[in-house]
C-alpha cells in the first residue's frame, strides 16, 4: 500500500478540500439568488407567457381579421372569437375575443395558426390572481398587453 | 461605600477572589448580556455565512443585508403561541429549556476574558467547567422524556449517548493540557523560564502559557496540536453541531429533542445551544490558544516612548503595533459595511437601507476610533483577543456545518471510541514523557 492515501487520511485532506470549496463560494459574485421584485430575471425572446393581441401601431386598429383559425387550432377550445360583417366595407370585423388562460398550456398552436401576426405570446409571467374569473381575458385586456406588477415596498 | 464600589477597579484579582459581590454581580450581568449579544450576532452571521457558502443571499429584507433579522426573529418567537402537548410531563417539560440555558450560562462564571475579567477564579476552574457543561445533557434528556413523543425521545437518547462518548476523549485532551501547565520539557522542546507549577485554574492555565512563552497548541509540537484537534472534534460533538448533529437531524428526527417545543421555549433551547458553543470554544481558547493573550505574547520588541501617546517604557514596539488590532478589526468591518453599501443596487426603494448600512459602517468606525484612544486601547486588549478568538471559533462552526455531511450513528461512535479515545490516551502519555524528558535523561545517565 502506498503512503499517499494514508497521509491523505491522516491529514484529513478530503475534509480540507471541502472546506476550501465552501470558503471560495463566499465571494459575492458567486451568489446565484436574484432579489426578485427589485432585480427582474432576463426572459428569453421565445418565452411563452401571457397571450396578447397586437394592434397596428400606426392606426391603433386591431390586426385580427376574425378568421377564427386560432379558435379551431386550440386543442382545449379556450378561444372564442365573435365577428360581424361590416355592411360598408364588406369585411368581417372582430367584435369580441376571449381567451381562458386558466386552462391554457401555452402550446403556441394559436400563435402559429394566426395569419396576421395578431395573436402572440408575450414575455409576461406575472399573472397570479385571487380569483379564477380574472383568467378569462377579454379583447381589451389582451390588447393592453403585459402589466408587470410594480413593487412599492 | 463608594470606595468599596470603586475599590475593585485597581484590583489585580477577579471580583470573586476580592470578595466584592457588587462587582461580581456587575460582571455576571455584563457576561450574560455579552454572551446573549454574541448569540444574536451568531444568529445573523450563521444565516448569512451559511447562505453565502451555499451561493444564496440569506436574509436581505429586514434592515440592510438583513441586519435587523435577529430582532424580527425575537419578536416573532416571543409572540408565537406557546404549545405544550396535553400528554407532556408538564413540570419537566417546563423546566428542560430553563435548565439548558441555566447550565450554559453558569459555565461562564470561571471563563477568564482577561487576567482580572472573570466573575471568579476557582482553583478547580477547568474541572468546574467540564462538570457543569456536561450537565447540559440532562436538560436535553428531560426535554426528550417530557415531550412524550417518539422523535424527541430518540433525539434525547442519541444526544446522551453521543455526549457521554465524546466527554471521555474530551477529558483526556483536557488532562493533557493541564499536565502541560506543570511541565517545561527539555532540549529543543524546553520552553519558558523558572519552575512550572501545575494548575487547574482557568486564569492559572493562561498565565502558565504566558510564563512558558508558548500557547499550548504549539507546545511539544505536535502533541499540543493533536490534543487540540481531539478537543475540537469532541467539542463539536458535545454541542450537537454539524457534522455531529444527530440529536436534531432534520431529515431523520424532525428536530430531535425540541420537536414539541415552540415559541419562547424553543428559543431558550437555541440560546442555550449557542451559549454552550461559546462556552466550549472558550475552554479550547483558554487551554490551547492562550486565552486573552495576543499572538506572540512574549515578543515585545525594542522599547519606544512616544510622548502623550505611548507611555509604557517597559513595553516595546511590537506591543505598540498589536495594541491597534481592536481598532483595525473594527475599521475593517466598517470598510466592509461601506463597501457593501456602495454595492447595493441603485433602486429608490433601497435608499433607506443603503443609508442604514452607511450609518452602521459609521457606528463601527466610531467604535474603532474610540478604541484608538490610549486608555481604552490598553484596557480592551485582553477582552478583544478573547472575543476575537471566540469569533474565529464561531465562524469555524458555521464553516463545518456548510461543508461536511452528517455522520451515521455507528460512524459517530466509531470516531469517538475507536479513534479519539486511543489517540487521547496516546497524547496524554506522550505529553508526560515529553515533560519528564530531563528527568528520564538523567535517570538513563545514572543507569549507564
Amino acid at each position: 500500500m502506498s503512503i499517499a492515501p494514508i497521509l491523505n487520511k491522516v491529514f484529513l485532506v478530503d475534509l480540507l478540500k471541502g472546506l476550501k470549496v465552501t470558503f471560495k463560494y463566499q465571494h459575492p459574485k458567486e451568489v446565484y439568488t436574484e432579489q426578485y421584485p427589485l432585480e427582474r430575471p432576463a426572459i428569453a425572446e421565445r418565452y411563452r407567457g401571457l397571450p396578447r393581441l397586437n394592434v397596428n401601431p400606426e392606426t391603433g386598429e386591431t390586426l385580427c381579421i376574425a378568421c377564427n383559425l386560432c379558435a379551431t387550432a386550440c386543442p382545449e377550445h379556450l378561444i372564442v372569437v365573435q365577428s360581424e360583417r361590416n355592411p360598408v366595407t364588406r369585411r368581417k370585423e372582430m367584435t369580441s375575443f376571449t381567451l381562458d388562460v386558466s386552462r391554457c398550456m401555452f402550446c403556441g398552436l394559436c400563435v402559429e395558426s394566426c395569419s396576421t401576426d395578431c395573436l402572440e405570446l408575450s414575455q409576461d409571467y406575472e399573472f397570479a390572481l385571487y380569483s379564477r374569473d380574472g383568467f378569462i381575458l377579454d379583447r381589451e385586456r389582451l390588447e393592453r398587453g403585459p402589466e408587470p406588477t410594480v413593487y412599492t415596498r | 461605600m463608594l470606595d468599596y464600589v470603586t475599590g475593585y477597579l485597581s484590583s489585580t484579582v477577579t471580583p470573586g477572589q476580592a470578595g466584592n459581590w457588587l462587582w461580581a454581580l456587575v460582571y455576571i450581568l455584563i457576561i450574560f448580556g455579552g454572551v446573549s449579544g454574541i448569540v444574536i450576532v451568531m444568529n445573523w452571521g450563521e444565516r448569512k455565512a451559511l447562505a453565502h457558502m451555499q451561493v444564496r443571499l440569506g436574509p436581505m429584507r429586514v434592515g440592510p443585508h438583513g441586519l435587523m433579522q435577529p430582532i424580527a426573529d425575537a419578536i416573532k418567537l416571543l409572540t408565537k403561541e406557546d404549545i405544550m402537548p396535553s400528554e407532556a410531563d408538564k413540570p419537566i417539560f417546563w423546566m428542560a429549556p430553563v435548565w439548558v440555558v441555566m447550565i450554559a450560562f453558569s459555565v461562564f462564571i470561571v471563563v477568564p476574558f482577561g487576567p482580572t475579567h472573570a466573575v471568579t477564579d476557582m482553583n478547580i476552574g477547568i474541572l468546574f467547567m467540564l462538570g457543569v457543561s456536561s450537565l447540559g445533557v440532562l436538560g436535553i434528556v428531560m426535554a426528550g422524556w417530557a415531550s412524550n413523543s417518539h422523535f424527541p425521545l430518540m433525539g434525547a437518547l442519541r444526544s446522551s449517548a453521543q455526549m457521554v462518548s465524546y466527554e471521555v476523549a474530551m477529558g483526556l485532551a483536557v488532562v493533557s493540557a493541564v499536565v502541560m501547565t506543570g511541565l517545561r520539557g527539555a532540549g529543543p522542546y524546553g520552553v519558558g523560564d523558572g519552575a512550572a507549577s501545575g494548575t487547574l485554574s482557568m486564569i492559572g492555565i493562561v498565565q502558565a502559557q504566558q510564563q512558558q512563552h508558548v500557547w499550548f497548541i504549539f507546545k511539544f509540537f505536535p502533541v499540543g496540536l493533536v490534543a487540540f484537534f481531539i478537543f475540537a472534534v469532541a467539542m463539536i460533538a458535545e454541542t450537537n453541531r454539524a457534522p455531529f448533529d444527530l440529536p436534531e437531524a432534520e431529515s431523520e428526527l424532525v428536530a430531535g429533542f425540541h420537536t414539541e417545543y415552540s415559541g419562547l421555549r424553543w428559543s431558550l433551547f437555541m440560546l442555550g445551544e449557542y451559549a454552550a458553543m461559546v462556552a466550549v470554544s472558550s475552554i479550547a481558547i483558554t487551554l490551547w490558544l492562550g486565552g486573552w493573550l495576543r499572538p506572540f505574547p512574549s515578543i515585545h520588541g525594542p522599547a519606544i516612548n512616544i510622548p502623550f501617546f505611548w507611555e509604557h517604557p517597559e513595553l516595546g514596539v511590537v506591543d505598540f503595533v498589536f495594541s491597534f488590532a481592536p481598532a483595525m478589526v473594527l475599521f475593517i468591518l466598517a470598510f466592509f459595511a461601506f463597501f457593501n453599501a456602495a454595492r447595493m443596487p441603485k433602486h429608490p426603494l433601497l435608499k433607506i437601507q443603503t443609508l442604514g448600512l452607511y450609518a452602521f459602517g459609521l457606528v463601527l468606525g466610531g467604535v474603532g476610533l474610540v478604541l484608538l484612544a490610549p486608555p481604552v486601547r490598553d484596557r480592551v486588549q485582553d477582552i478583544f483577543w478573547f472575543v476575537f478568538k471566540i469569533a474565529c471559533f464561531m465562524y469555524m462552526y458555521i464553516w463545518y456545518r456548510a461543508t461536511w455531511p452528517r455522520y451515521r450513528f455507528d460512524q459517530l461512535m466509531k470516531v469517538g471510541w475507536k479513534f479519539l479515545l486511543p489517540l487521547g490516551l496516546a497524547v496524554l502519555l506522550v505529553t508526560g514523557f515529553m515533560g519528564l524528558s530531563p528527568e528520564i535523561l538523567a535517570w538513563l545517565k545514572g543507569v549507564r
